[in-house]
């Protein structure tokens, strides 16, 4: 090999291995490696598990967070972070420009919104929907996050109040 | 000046030369360090490494034609002396400001220094050819080790003992040399006759500038990655980004087979920008990944950079003032590279790191673990996250202990897993906007080389 083919191949094979390389990694899904997106909270999510009492809870809160994210037009996960502590809720509320009326409304109509998908998967009878979306459309902002961060309480008391309800009701309808 | 120089005077002047180019990269395994404990940003950190390469950048052709005029000897000497003191300074400095004014002043010394070597050299080995070969090597080694030694003492010692244990290195630097200082001084016959200045190579010190910055990027944000986004230690890294000085020992044989220098500086600038774009498209935070690429730089580096110096310095004298441009075309790269980079990557961290955080929030939400220890958690991680001051943070100790139930433990096991694998995604990606320019910049170095053949300005 003379010296014109020599540059020639070193010119070349460097061409083709920085060709190689790159194509790899972008077969290898260099190109998409990166933090998965968050999911718009005004989509309608489907319940994973309708089913035991602290599933229903966790489905519930999950989707009042959603109804609540959706009205406060930022994603799930930013308003679950400002629920977590007063200090953390305050920062929000400064940084959005939110007060604590709008977030109180936001809130209720994420818990409004809990209701209906409970409703709907089947997790909630819908003799205690209509009660619980009465109930919530008036209800504080502290005890509402309360009802976020702890739905499981609430849907238990639910339960055990209706249980007994529905056994006399199933008796007397068809 | 005898042709046929004692042993001890010529690995002197090759020690004094990799001594002060290392330290253009040698600290950038510490930074994450001093970052933490001088309690600055990432922008302010960058400057220890941005004050010396700037000086250096400004110096070395002044440095030159100073050593021409009051004799290489004596410049060499006294540089290498303020570089000791400068590097005192810099250990035992316990402000940024103060760091960042020693490492001004050390580079002053160390562009006296090495613009002063090369003026010493072919004096010492009697061939300006094989002058300009030792002096290119030695840069190009003590460049390629620093980050490497500098890792190695900032985990082992701290980072401040990697600028003093440069006061004795430099001092012992200097003895052989005084002996041709104090030679000078008595006779008043400077080395090397003063000689009329040619221009500098334009083409290929632009291209050198280039290629210097594209390489700086690589290697800072490789550092900044492997530490602060990985979390890895500065050994762990400092063995890491050992692979591309290891590589650049292969890529320099490489390029002896080839006789065209404008072949090896194209292939060169090709190969650095493709392991770039290769760290741009890192497909998994795993450092087993990193090895390519960086293999590829380091070959990359070698052939472009002696080619390109090899082109500067050909047929030009004095040699000194030449050497003296390269340098300061290499060091103005850096600079530019970082400056160039920094903001880029600085704000697309801290974009990433939110996206790593509403992703992480997803999965603990949508998370098996019972909904009070995921509160539980997910306040622990808030307070992590809080601590962290803007970086990208560890969450394993928010997990810690692990509960005892066993299906429990596993949940939040497996919880965790998902949500250091979203934060390394978050890091990751955060770097790769400025690899891919990094990668731009150095395919945009083909340019001049490919004028170099046509207009020899």
């Amino acid at each position: 090999m003379n010296a014109t083919q020599r540059a020639r191949v070193l010119v070349g094979g460097a061409i083709v291995a920085a060709i190689a390389l790159v194509g790899i990694y972008l077969a290898a899904g260099g190109s998409s490696y990166a933090p998965e997106k968050t999911k718009d909270p005004c989509e309608p999510r489907a319940w994973r598990n309708p089913e035991g009492l602290q599933e229903i809870a966790q489905q519930f809160t999950l989707s009042a967070m959603d109804g609540a994210a959706c009205k406060l037009g930022v994603s799930r996960e930013t308003l679950a972070r400002a629920l977590a502590t007063p200090e953390s809720r305050e920062r929000f509320t400064d940084r959005y420009d939110i007060d604590e009326a709008q977030l109180a409304r936001a809130i209720r109509a994420g818990l409004l919104r809990a209701v209906d998908d409970a409703e709907e998967a089947g997790a909630l009878n819908p003799l205690l929907a209509a009660p619980l979306r009465e109930t919530l459309k008036s209800i504080p902002l502290s005890e509402a996050i309360e009802l976020i961060n702890n739905a499981e309480s609430l849907l238990d008391n639910l339960q055990s109040f209706l249980a007994p309800a529905q056994g006399l009701l199933e008796q007397f309808l068809p | 000046m005898s042709a046929e120089a004692p042993k001890p005077r010529v690995a002197a002047l090759a020690l004094a030369v990799g001594l002060v180019l290392a330290d253009s990269s040698i600290v950038v395994l510490a930074l994450p360090q001093i970052y933490r404990e001088l309690d600055t940003s990432v922008a302010g950190v960058t400057w220890v490494l941005i004050s010396f390469n700037l000086v250096m950048a400004l110096a070395a052709v002044p440095a030159a034609h100073l050593a021409r005029r009051v004799g290489p000897g004596r410049a060499a000497a006294v540089g290498l002396a303020i570089f000791a003191g400068a590097s005192l300074a810099c250990g035992i400095s316990e402000q940024l400001s103060t760091l960042i004014a020693a490492r001004c002043v050390q580079a002053l010394g160390g562009a006296a220094a090495v613009t002063a070597v090369l003026e010493l050299l072919p004096a010492s080995l009697g061939s300006e050819r094989r002058a300009t070969a030792l002096w290119a090597a030695a840069g190009a080694t003590g460049a390629a080790l620093g980050p490497a030694i500098g890792g190695l003492l900032t985990e082992l010692v701290s980072w401040q003992s990697i600028f003093l244990i440069q006061v004795p290195v430099a001092l012992v630097a200097a003895v052989p040399i005084l002996a041709v200082a104090r030679h000078e001084a008595a006779t008043g016959v400077l080395s090397a006759e003063l000689r009329q200045t040619g221009r500098p190579h334009m083409l290929a010190n632009l291209a050198l500038a280039m290629v210097s910055a594209a390489i700086a990027a690589a290697l800072f944000l490789l550092v900044l990655l492997l530490i602060e986004g990985w979390r890895l230690t500065p050994i762990g890294a400092a063995i890491v980004v050992s692979v591309m000085p290891l590589s650049a020992l292969v890529g320099s044989r490489f390029g002896g087979a080839v006789e065209s220098a404008r072949a090896r500086a194209a292939a060169g600038a090709i190969l650095v920008s493709g392991g770039l774009g290769g760290l741009a498209l890192l497909p998994k935070a795993e450092v087993a990944l990193t090895i390519p690429p960086q293999i590829m730089v380091g070959i990359g580096l070698a052939l472009v950079l002696s080619a390109l110096t090899e082109t500067a310095l050909a047929g030009r004298a004095p040699q000194a003032i030449h050497g003296g441009w390269t340098i300061s075309a290499r060091h103005a790269g850096v600079v530019i590279g970082l400056l160039a980079l920094t903001p880029v990557f600085t704000a697309d961290i801290a974009e990433q790191r939110h996206d790593a955080i509403d992703a992480g929030t997803a999965v603990i939400l949508d998370s098996q673990v019972p909904p009070l220890l995921k509160l539980d958690l997910a306040q622990q991680i808030q307070s992590r996250l809080e601590g962290e001051k803007g970086r990208v943070p560890t969450i394993g100790p928010a997990f810690e202990p692990l509960p005892d139930d066993p299906e429990e433990r596993d949940a939040v096991v497996q919880l965790r897993d998902e949500l250091q694998e979203q934060l390394n995604r978050g890091a990751t990606h955060a770097f790769s906007p400025s690899f891919g320019l990094a990668a731009i910049l150095g395919l945009l170095a083909l340019i001049p080389i490919g004028l170099a053949k046509r207009v020899d300005l």
